[in-house]
């Protein structure tokens, strides 16, 4: 019990222990800081499903959903847990972690059994062999993988915000589309009335063969917008479904009729620009990187500071272009005194992690501008059809109507006036479908924060009903930039902070 | 508004709206004569001389007559050629051009003989000028713009003097921007009465001028580019059921004239009366030339004055016999939907269109449905007698015809009280068997069902 190659025996299971403590299995796998991210930036949860308990039991928290018609955030909340695809890839950080526990543990030391006999002697000599390589590399490797788990965090993270993103587009293309399709046949049943009654115009003998055609050719291709309608709303539907990885009854679940209504105010350009800089994944990624390539550096002191934007402005004025005015929007990263610098490398190597950050920051602005201005319009757009076409639409039938009343215009003429109205309706429709869309993919280009849009996603619209008077949504409140997110911040900085 | 004005006339609707236009007078014109504005829709009465020679003055319909003065001998009047707003009828009102405040302008009632000095000051955003219609005067008078005389411009004042040499009907217009001026209503009457107070004598003597203008349905404003598709038929701009009854004592002799200042001919028709036509805008036709009518067609352009003696007491119709011309606002492309069958599609209307209502399957007629129509526009047909709905509109009023109606008593007497069985009335009895051609199958009674129509022996339509 007290030989030499025992007490090494111990000792090893020690050291193999303590290299472990750094580096152990999460009890959540790495998903309750992606789980917590989605949260902060789409307001819904997500969560591993490791058994077939996890997936009744979602399968369970569906059903009172499924129930009622679907929102806009039931639908994202319904993509991150059931999506499959979203699972798959949730599952990379479980091969990652599990990557970076590995690198933590000692390889098993081999233990070696020799007996020999001969001369009338026999030897017995037993060995413990441990992979004294593995042992000392073990740091390092535990230091890479934890940044391959850190990354697959990230990767994931932004799987499940596009993921999310995809199924606000999807979700707001499906009910809009099947809102067309109860306008087209609106507009077809203005069409179907007058090709009827100009069949019995003709049989009564008050109009000719040509009249009959020309009502009836309106009612055929009516019904073939219909037609068009209804697949295009089908096609709009399964994609839906796919994301939400719904299959069996549970595809037969029901949207609203109707798009939720305009929001009554929208955000400035410049709220927009501050949110995408603080919240994108891929700024805060690059600037983590410049972060970690200083402290790799061993440069830990900052002197000063110096502004990403500043640098970019920099050298659009060397480059004669007009200086940018009105407003400014920073993102501050730390900048060393290159005087006490030890050496060329490390300042060329952190002024590359700088100029991506920098690169970064560009794009995310150009993207987030790109976005708002999309949104913008559409929203005018939407707002235009809302509070101008549809109510001048309304005013055209209402006089219309007088208009056969006073025996000025016939039936044929207030049918036509009908079909022309519920066109417009459908083209207010689209306004507000592309709305949504746009507010979808300006929150995508923010890094995923609904930006105060949730309020009114669930809310049908009642707006868009025929002759009924349009009424801006008051409860709705003007977007306001998003605060910083502490908690997806001190996630990865929890899982720098393991680092030894 | 001057006391002498007021008291001049008397009003019959009660509606006493004469004002002066103080603004053209007093104006740094101190030699112009007064331009009397008048604002009523209503029948003035008649406006008896109160210098001059004397004469029987006309009525005219919905409209009045202009004072003068009298200066050197010279009958002097002052017309002001101006916008207007006139009451087509209650509930329409036109934006037109007219004269002293009303389109028609007054009527201008001289005496045969009479040297007549008239001003005419343009308050219109163009020139104009006046042309006398029918009047004999020297060529320089005659108003025709840039043939006879410059134009009248904005607010210049022009005179014309001649002697009104002889008795007549005729009228006065424009003949300055020539289509645009009339389509906007600027005409008016003119009556020479003959130097004999008794020659020609009438107890009544009305007048109005035949107008048309097209007036979209919730629009005020003439469309002057219309050349014969107008929607109100009118007679001094005025509409039935707002055209005043010619009311008339039984036995009088009555004269109406009438002018045609509208794009086509207008048969006017007479009922429960012969009339004759005695005059045109060429002058008084010989007795012996006479004939009697009960419908006398106006071409365009003309005058006419007919006499009847009212023998029978009565309502009676007279009105344009081109029976859209006895309709109001209406829509000229609308299809026939007689015996056309709505049932089961009517539903489907109303379900993309509330408030719709099925009409025109049993005929135009609307019965008493009253629906909303645009604005400042008439319904296509209205008015309503003692037995129900008069349903005629446009060129159509009523010659009443009353024992008692006092002499120089214009005021609408209300429904002809008929004599007991006097009146059409159903027949409850036995129905003798139809008539029939022999050889004819007999005819089947109606069914109520659409007509199905077979043109060209038997060929099929789908
Ligand atoms: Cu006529």
């Amino acid at each position: 019990m007290t030989s030499t190659p025992m007490a090494t025996a111990l000792a090893v299971p020690i050291l193999a222990l303590a290299l472990s403590g750094c580096a152990s299995f999460s009890p959540d796998g790495g998903m309750d800081a992606v789980n917590r991210a989605t949260q902060a930036r789409t307001g819904a949860a997500t969560t591993l499903l490791r058994t077939e308990h996890d997936r009744n039991a979602l399968a369970e928290q569906l059903k009172p959903m499924l129930a009622q018609p679907l929102g806009a955030d039931d639908a994202v909340r319904i993509a991150l847990l059931n999506n499959r695809a979203l699972q798959a890839t949730y599952w990379e950080l479980g091969i990652a972690e599990a990557d970076l526990v590995q690198a933590g543990r000692l390889q098993n030391p081999a233990f070696g059994y020799q007996h020999k006999r001969g001369g009338g002697s026999t030897s017995i000599e037993r060995s413990l062999a441990v992979n004294l390589a593995n042992l000392l590399t073990a740091p390092l490797a535990v230091r890479m993988e934890r940044g391959r788990f850190e990354q697959a965090q990230l990767r994931v993270t932004s799987e499940a915000l596009k993921t999310a993103a995809e199924t606000r587009r999807a979700y707001y293309e499906a009910v809009g589309a099947a809102q067309a399709v109860e306008y087209a046949k609106q507009v077809a049943g203005a069409a179907d009335a007058s090709a009827e009654l100009a069949q019995r115009m003709r049989k009564a003998g008050n109009w000719s063969a040509f009249d009959q055609a020309r009502e009836a050719a309106f009612y055929a291709e009516a019904m073939a917008d219909v037609a068009r309608a209804s697949s295009a709303a089908s096609a709009a539907r399964e994609r839906l479904t796919r994301l939400l990885g719904l299959a069996g009854t549970e595809g037969g679940y029901r949207l609203p009729e109707r798009l939720p209504e305009l929001p009554a105010a929208a955000p400035e350009l410049a709220d927009v620009e501050q949110a995408a800089l603080r919240e994108r994944l891929d700024v805060r990624a690059a600037a983590k990187e410049a972060e970690h390539t200083a402290a790799s550096l061993g440069l830990t002191r900052a002197t000063r500071f110096i502004n990403v934007l500043e640098l970019g402005a920099l050298r659009e004025r060397e480059g004669g272009e007009p200086v940018q005015r009105g407003y400014e929007v920073t993102l501050e990263i730390p900048l060393f005194d290159w005087g006490t610098a030890r050496t060329r490398r490390a300042e060329a190597v952190y002024m590359q992690a700088v100029n991506r950050v920098a690169e970064t920051a560009v794009n995310a602005r150009s993207e987030a501008r790109e976005a708002y201005f999309a949104w913008r319009t559409a929203y005018d757009l939407a707002r235009h059809y809302r509070d101008v076409v549809i109510p001048l639409r309304k005013q055209l039938s209402d006089e219309t109507l007088l208009r056969y009343n006073g025996m000025l215009l016939s039936t044929f003429e207030l049918l036509a006036d009908a079909r022309e109205q519920r066109v417009a309706v459908a083209a207010a429709i689209d306004a507000l479908k592309e709305y949504w869309i746009a507010d979808a993919g300006l929150e995508a280009a923010l890094g995923g924060r609904p930006h105060g849009a949730a309020a009114a996603g669930d809310k049908p619209n009642e707006a868009n009903k025929p002759n009924e008077a349009n009424k801006p949504n008051e409860a709705s409140q003007p977007n306001k930039p998003n605060k910083p997110d502490q908690t997806t911040g001190s996630t990865q900085h929890n899982a720098h902070g393991a680092h030894p | 508004m001057t006391a002498s004005s007021n008291s001049r006339r008397t009003f019959l609707a009660g509606a006493t709206t004469l004002l002066s236009a103080g603004m053209v007078s007093r104006a740094g014109a101190a030699s112009l004569p007064e331009a009397p504005v008048h604002a009523s829709a209503a029948t003035a009465a008649p406006l008896v001389p109160p210098n001059g020679r004397p004469y029987n003055p006309v009525v005219t319909l919905n409209g009045w007559s202009l004072p003068w003065r009298m200066k050197d001998g010279v009958k002097e009047f002052h017309l002001v050629a101006e916008p207007v707003v006139r009451e087509v009828a209650p509930g329409m009102t036109a934006n037109l051009w007219g004269y002293n405040g009303q389109s028609p302008g007054p009527t201008i009632e001289v005496v045969e003989g009479d040297r007549v000095r008239i001003f005419v000051t343009n308050k219109l955003p163009e020139h104009t000028s006046i042309h006398w219609h029918g009047q004999i005067l020297p060529n320089g008078m005659d108003g025709v713009s840039g043939v006879t005389q410059p134009s009248i411009q904005p607010g210049k004042t022009f005179v014309y003097e001649f002697v009104a040499k002889h008795a007549g009907t005729f009228m006065y217009h424009p003949h300055a921007d020539e289509m645009v001026q009339m389509a906007m209503g600027m005409m008016g009457f003119w009556v020479t009465h003959p130097k004999d107070i008794r020659q020609h004598a009438v107890d009544r003597d009305f007048v109005f001028l035949l107008g048309a203008y097209d007036i979209e349905p919730g629009s005020y404003t003439p469309q002057v580019n219309t050349m014969l598709d107008f929607n109100l038929w009118t007679f001094n701009s005025r509409v039935f059921p707002a055209i005043d009854p010619m009311v008339v004592r039984q036995g009088d002799r009555v004269r109406i004239r009438a002018g045609n200042l509208t794009m086509t001919n207008h048969p006017i028709h007479l009922h429960g009366h012969t009339f004759q036509v005695t005059g045109t805008d060429g002058g008084w036709v010989r007795p012996s030339a006479r004939w009697p009518e009960v419908t006398t067609d106006i071409a365009v352009g003309q005058m006419r004055a007919i006499e009847f003696v009212a023998d029978n007491p009565g309502d009676w119709a007279f009105h344009c016999h081109k029976s859209h011309h006895t309709m109001n606002a209406m829509g000229h492309d609308v299809p026939t939907l007689i015996g056309v069958d709505h049932r089961g599609v009517a539903e489907k209307i109303n379900n993309l269109v509330p408030g719709y209502m099925v009409m025109g399957d049993k005929g135009g007629s609307m019965g008493s449905m009253r629906m909303a129509l645009p604005e400042n526009t008439l319904p296509m047909m209205t008015g309503t007698g003692q037995f129900g709905e008069i349903e005629m509109g446009g060129m159509f009023t009523l010659v009443k015809v009353r024992e008692g109606q006092a002499r120089g008593d214009y005021r609408d007497p209300g429904h002809y009280r008929h004599p007991k069985g006097s009146v059409a009335y159903e027949w409850t009895g036995e129905l003798p068997p139809a008539p029939q051609a022999p050889g004819m199958a007999p005819l089947a009674p109606a069914q109520g069902k659409p007509v199905d129509v077979k043109r060209g022996g038997g060929h099929e339509h789908h």
